[in-house]
C-alpha cells in the first residue's frame, strides 16, 4: 500500500504451456474502488466475490454511495464466517481461501488481509501463499510508507521473482492496482514492470 | 297497522331483484386495493387536502370503495428548507390539523436523523411517524455497520428507496431532506409521496407550498438543473438572512393558508451542532 494507492501482484501459477494464461483470474474486481487477490481453493474465492459484488452494489443502490473497503471485508468476512448464505446454500466447511481485499474510499487507500476463520486485519503490505513466508519478511526489509506506485510495483515483482520457481513473464504474473480506482494490467504493462526490475 | 302499512309499499320479495353477491364481493374487492393510490394520487394532483373521497359519477367500483376504505388524513403544514454554502436552514410550523380544527399548536414536523442530516415531512402525521422512525433505525444500522453517520446524499437515496418501497400503499409524507453534504455545502431534496427526489437550492413541501415556492423562486433564483456544466444551486445569502427569508415566507403563507401557523417553532440549522430556535407561538 501507498499513499496513491495500493498495488497487488499475484503468480499465476500455470502449470503447463498448453492451460490459457488468461484463464487463469487470482486478481478480481470488486467494485470501481475495489479489488482483491486471493490464494487458495479459487472456486471458494469466486463465491465470495460474487457476494462482495453483490453487497457494494446493494450499498450503492441503498444509499447512493461506494462501500467503505472496511465493509466491504466484513461483508465477505460475514459470509467466510457462517460458511455461506442462509440454509439451503450455506457449505458444511469453510471457504478455503486467504484474500488480500485491495481499495481506496474516503479514509484513503487500505489493504485488509482475510483468511478462512472470517478475520480480518488492516494491512499496509502482505504476502499471501506458498512462498508467503519468505515473502513476508522480505516485505519488511523493503517497505516503507513513502513507496510511490511505481516503487511499489517493483518491489511487488521482485518479491515474487524470489520465491516463484519459473521466471516471470508476462504470462505467468498478474498485476492490478486501486489508485483510486481498480485497474488490471494489460500483458504489456506487466512488461514494462518486469523491464524495470 | 303502521308496520303493515309500510310493509304494503315494498313490492313482495320474489318480484325484487336478485342481488349477486358474489359479483358484488368481486367488484368490492378491486375498489378496495386501489383505493388509497388512486384517492392519494388525486389529492396530489389537487394540491389541495382532501379528507374525504372526491365524489365522482354512480358506478360499481366507486360506489363499493366509499365504503369506510379511506385511510389516510392530511394533517396539515409546510415544510421549507434552504441550501446555503456552508449552512441550511429547514424550517417546519407546529400546526396539527385536521378538517377545520386545530389537534395542537406545538407539534414538529422535523427529525434530526444524523448529525448533518434533518428531515421535514407534512401530509399524514401517522405515516410521517412511522418514516421518520424507520429512517431513524436504519441510520443506526448504518452507524453501527460502518462506523459512521449517515451522510445526506445517503439518506436521500435512502429516503427515496423506502418510499418506493410503499409504491401501492404509499406513505403520505411529502418531506423536504436537508444537510450538509460531504464537502460541508448545504443540500436540500425534495420528494414526492412515492420517492421522486431531486436535489435543490431550496424547496418548499406541504399545503403552503403553492403560496411560498414562487416567492422562493423570486428570491433565490435558483439555475435550472439542465444547464451543462452544471451550476450550483446554493444560494450566496447568508445564514441570518435566508432565516429571515424563511421567517417572512411562513408570515405570507399564514396569510392564507388555514393549516399553516405564523412563527415556525423549530428552525434547525447548523454545520457544527444543530440549534432549535423557540420562537413564541402565534
Amino acid at each position: 500500500m501507498t499513499k496513491d494507492g495500493v498495488v497487488l501482484a499475484v503468480e499465476k501459477r500455470v502449470t503447463s504451456p498448453l492451460l490459457e494464461p488468461s484463464s487463469v483470474e487470482k486478481i478480481m474486481e470488486i467494485d470501481e474502488h475495489v479489488g482483491c487477490a486471493m490464494s487458495g481453493l479459487i472456486a471458494d474465492a469466486r463465491t465470495l466475490v460474487e457476494h462482495a459484488r453483490v453487497e457494494t452494489q446493494n450499498h450503492r443502490f441503498s444509499y447512493g454511495e461506494p462501500m467503505t473497503v472496511e465493509s466491504t471485508t466484513q461483508a465477505i468476512c460475514d459470509l467466510a464466517l457462517r460458511f455461506g448464505e442462509g440454509d439451503e446454500e450455506s457449505m458444511s466447511r469453510p471457504f478455503g481461501v486467504s484474500l488480500l481485499i485491495a481499495g481506496h474510499d474516503e479514509n484513503g487507500p487500505s489493504l485488509y488481509y482475510t483468511d478462512p476463520s472470517g478475520t480480518f486485519w488492516q494491512c499496509n503490505a502482505k504476502a499471501i501463499g506458498s512462498g508467503s513466508e519468505g515473502a513476508d519478511s522480505s516485505l519488511q526489509d523493503q517497505y516503507n510508507k513513502e513507496l510511490t506506485i511505481a516503487e511499489a510495483e517493483t518491489i511487488a515483482l521482485s518479491i515474487l521473482k524470489q520465491v516463484m520457481e519459473e521466471k516471470v513473464t508476462p504470462n505467468n504474473v498478474d498485476i492490478a492496482k486501486v489508485s483510486p480506482s481498480y485497474h488490471l494490467y494489460t500483458p504489456a504493462e506487466v512488461e514494462a514492470v518486469i523491464a524495470r526490475l | 297497522s303502521a308496520q303493515n302499512g309500510l310493509r304494503s309499499l315494498r313490492p313482495p320479495r320474489s318480484r325484487r331483484p336478485r342481488r349477486n353477491l358474489i359479483k358484488e364481493g368481486r367488484k368490492r374487492d378491486t375498489g378496495h386495493r386501489t383505493a388509497p393510490l388512486r384517492l392519494l394520487l388525486q389529492a396530489t394532483n389537487s394540491g389541495d387536502s382532501t379528507t374525504s373521497p372526491p365524489s365522482s359519477p354512480p358506478s360499481p367500483t366507486t360506489a363499493m370503495s366509499r365504503r369506510g376504505d379511506w385511510v389516510y388524513e392530511n394533517n396539515g403544514g409546510t415544510c421549507v428548507a434552504i441550501a446555503g454554502a456552508d449552512y441550511c436552514v429547514v424550517a417546519a410550523d407546529t400546526r396539527l390539523s385536521v378538517g377545520y380544527n386545530i389537534l395542537t399548536r406545538e407539534h414538529s414536523k422535523i427529525c434530526e436523523l444524523a448529525d448533518k442530516c434533518v428531515i421535514a415531512s407534512s401530509g399524514f402525521q401517522g405515516d410521517i411517524k412511522a418514516l421518520q422512525k424507520n429512517l431513524a433505525a436504519r441510520e443506526l444500522l448504518y452507524q453501527h455497520q460502518h462506523n459512521k453517520r449517515m451522510s445526506c446524499p445517503a439518506m436521500a437515496q435512502l429516503l427515496s428507496n423506502t418510499l418506493y418501497y410503499k409504491r401501492f400503499f404509499p406513505y403520505y409524507a411529502f418531506n423536504v431532506l436537508g444537510g450538509l453534504d460531504s464537502e460541508g455545502k448545504g443540500c436540500v431534496y425534495s420528494y414526492d409521496a412515492v420517492g421522486s427526489y431531486e436535489r435543490t437550492g431550496y424547496s418548499a413541501q406541504g399545503s403552503g407550498s403553492t403560496l411560498i415556492m414562487p416567492v422562493l423562486d423570486n428570491q433565490l433564483k435558483s439555475p435550472s438543473p439542465l444547464l451543462v456544466p452544471a451550476r450550483d444551486a446554493v444560494t450566496p445569502l447568508s445564514e441570518s438572512e435566508a432565516v429571515d427569508l424563511v421567517k417572512d415566507v411562513f408570515a405570507s403563507a399564514t396569510e392564507r393558508d388555514i393549516y399553516t401557523v405564523c412563527f415556525p417553532l423549530s428552525v434547525p440549522r447548523d454545520h457544527r451542532l444543530l440549534l432549535f430556535i423557540h420562537l413564541p407561538l402565534y
